[in-house]
């Protein structure tokens, strides 16, 4: 017989957690296929499909599932992000993802596994959690954990390294699990910082290096078609980027609790502790807010950010892609963002 | 103290409450274009309709020195539970000294639902609230029956004489100082209505209309267009998914909530969890709303509303499954009436043309 595939979206929260499912998927010895990267192919589908009004992220992974779907992969992988913490949960697009999917896909050949995941922490690797991904394959629960337990593991190296600095752009084009290993056991025992707090950059024209904090989900910080590889295009320019993964734990905790009122919504919040932060580091020369068009929760955290940008005194950008944001218009923002940067530094 | 609220949705419930307990209640005004624009003006681009109108109906409010607004929280995920703290932001920013008082659900913090209550209440007794409250309830359950009446006869009748008995209705239970003067301003209009009575055709010549959405845009009639009169309008009876009562009852007396439990399971079949807002119970009350006769469902949210954009997704399907039509109407401040007329005036005539066919 045929070995089953099952398929992963390269969307949502894949950069965030992809070491994790890449590793348990080839600790369970299943066939894994990764859905290509974004393209204008793709992201056209993924638009056909969904509702205009729906936000980008959304769009583009219905774009992606279309892709695996293509692939002939007999399931895909889609979980049911509900929370990572007590009584906070997701934007209510994830909590209704595969409801969305199942419903509004009607002629999707592969099987959707949703299993619901439900953690204390950003750890999920709860067997709890892949019930109905074991039941699919027969995996036996003995076996099921020892994985789930090898991923977790593996998972919290790549963490670590994000700790340090490192940009998940570094890892996350690696689909195969032997080279991101290996990737990673170099990173670890690098000498050499990473490129968030080198001291000299390369840069193509003169000009002082700059300490930017880059705030926005994963999925669009780390898409680099959806959002125009603002990442290189900024490092290009002598700009060190810095991203909510970059902040510890503890510090975006340390932010929170001094809110009376969280907000809802995990990531949400993980961006609010960062940002915070940022605004107060003197180091930080700007902040640009990088959010996709139709985001509830941005809508929130970015008037939130901008009263408190202003207060901290410090420079701040809201920078708003879609599915036909042009180049130039992000090139034409951020060069004029690093310009008055650079023109306030030098007054300085 | 001088207090005022939001104007959204139950605010003869805001303003009865807040009289009873002997507060010096500001009304505040009904949202119109000066509101509207003020609001989008100051507020976030994204930010979901109804936060637009508030922050325009508190600056307006800050014209009249108002010390205090009250309003409701929530523990998400619709964003309409952190509204309060948004709108903190902004009056501040903008340099206004208001308080907000967010009212949010005990369970999330005790403490704090403790100091805000009894902040609130004043100099009156446990005893006086309780009352207060019962009254409240009472009152918007009278309300509730006449409207429905209202809703039906509008449909037969000109909107203009039958509204004007709503109107005064309403006038009336604004007015009322106890529990003992409902009953009799109850059935004096119902009464009023009644002689109406004859104008309701047979009931295999009946059409009827339900409409479900987001609870704002459904129940505010200065936001939808007037959506109901416009269904009503064309000799359609309208039902809606949520009620004055129903928001009372969901918040303050969670338990006595059985038959909207059953409406959230029967939501289930297209999204399985509880995602915020009321989305789950839309979906339910579409299916409610087929298996009691209705000829077709209007769906109403805000543009961009996180839950009942999950909702939308999954709609198709549900009409197609169900055999019952459905249009959904996103309102924003860009919605135009003439757009949401010739909208509601394609879905109808459709409705009937599909009724005929299936006669011949």
């Amino acid at each position: 017989m045929r070995k089953k595939s099952i398929g992963i979206p390269r969307a949502l929260l894949y950069y965030y957690y992809f070491p994790f499912w890449l590793k348990l998927f080839s600790e369970l010895n299943l066939k894994t296929v990764i859905s290509d990267n974004t393209s204008r192919d793709l992201l056209d589908q993924g638009v056909k499909k969904s509702l205009s009004e729906i936000c980008v992220p959304i769009k583009v992974i219905i774009g992606h599932i279309l892709n695996l779907d293509q692939k002939d992969v007999d399931y895909i992988f889609l979980p049911r992000f509900r929370s990572l913490r007590k009584n906070v949960v997701l934007c209510p697009k994830f909590l209704g993802l595969p409801d969305m999917v199942s419903h509004s896909l009607p002629s999707l050949k592969a099987e959707i596994i949703a299993d619901q995941i439900d953690a204390k922490s950003d750890d999920i690797a709860q067997y709890f959690n892949h019930q109905k991904l074991a039941k699919t394959f027969n995996i036996p629960k003995r076996e099921m954990k020892k994985a789930l337990n090898k991923a977790s593991s593996f998972w919290q190296r790549y963490r670590n390294l994000l700790f340090e600095g490192y940009l998940i752009d570094d890892f996350s084009n690696i689909e195969e699990i032997e080279i991101l290993e290996k990737l990673i056991s170099k990173f670890e025992n690098s000498s050499k910082p990473p490129s968030s707090k080198k001291e000299e950059l390369k840069i193509a024209e003169k000009g002082e290096v700059l300490d930017i904090a880059l705030i926005g989900y994963v999925y669009n910080v780390f898409d680099q078609y959806i959002n125009m590889d603002i990442i290189n295009k900024l490092k290009e320019m002598g700009v060190r980027v810095h991203t909510f993964s970059m902040a510890a734990e503890e510090i975006v905790e340390k932010e929170l609790s001094k809110l009376r009122k969280p907000m809802f919504w995990e990531f949400t919040n993980k961006l609010y502790g960062a940002a915070e932060h940022y605004l107060k580091n003197d180091k930080i020369d700007g902040l640009i807010h990088l959010t996709a068009f139709g985001c509830g929760p941005d809508s929130m955290l970015g008037q939130i950010l901008e009263v408190d940008a202003k207060e901290y005194e410090k420079t701040f950008m809201t920078l708003r892609i879609d599915e036909q944001t042009g180049e130039s218009h992000i090139m034409t923002r951020i060069e004029a963002f690093i310009d008055l940067l650079r023109l306030k530094k030098e007054k300085k | 103290m001088r207090l005022s609220f939001p104007y959204m949705g139950p605010t003869i419930v805001y303003k009865k409450l807040f009289e009873l307990l002997g507060h010096d209640v500001v009304m505040p005004p009904r949202p119109n274009k000066e509101i509207i624009d003020l609001g989008v003006k100051y507020s976030p681009e994204f930010a979901c309709f109804p936060f637009k109108v508030i922050t325009g109906i508190y600056l307006k409010l800050m014209e009249e020195n108002v010390e205090t607004l009250v309003t409701s929280g929530g523990h998400g995920p619709c964003r309409a539970g952190y509204y309060g703290e948004v709108h903190k932001k902004i009056l501040k920013d903008l340099g206004y000294e208001v308080e907000i008082i967010v009212i949010d659900s005990p369970h999330d913090d005790y403490k704090y639902f403790y100091d805000v209550i009894k902040k609130l209440k004043g100099d009156s007794s446990w005893l006086k609230v309780a009352q207060v409250i019962k009254t409240i309830y009472e009152m918007t359950k009278a309300m509730d029956e006449i409207e429905k009446k209202v809703e039906t006869l509008r449909a037969y009748n000109d909107n203009g004489i039958i509204n004007q008995i709503w109107m005064e209705a309403q006038t009336d239970f604004y007015q009322i100082k106890s529990i003992n003067e409902i009953k009799r301003i109850k059935n004096k209009y119902l009464n009023k209505l009644l002689q109406y009575k004859e104008s309701i055709p047979e009931v295999d010549q009946r059409y009827k209309i339900g409409i479900i959405g987001e609870i704002y845009v459904v129940l505010e009639q200065s936001i939808n267009n007037q959506i109901e009169e416009k269904v009503n309008y064309f000799g359609f009876e309208v039902e809606r998914s949520q009620y004055l009562a129903d928001w009372i009852r969901e918040n303050a007396f969670p338990f006595i909530g059985r038959d909207l439990e059953e409406i959230k399971v029967k939501g289930e079949e297209f999204i399985e969890i509880e995602i915020g807002g009321h989305a789950q119970a839309n979906i339910g009350h579409a299916i409610d709303f087929k298996e009691k006769g209705f000829d077709g469902i209007i769906h109403l949210k805000p543009f961009g509303c996180l839950p009942e954009l999950v909702s939308q997704s999954v709609m198709d399907d549900l009409s197609e499954k169900y055999e019952i039509p459905v249009l959904t109407i996103s309102i924003d401040e860009q919605t135009a009436d003439a757009n949401v007329l010739t909208r509601v005036e394609a879905f109808l005539d459709m409705i009937k043309e599909k009724d005929l066919r299936e006669v011949m």
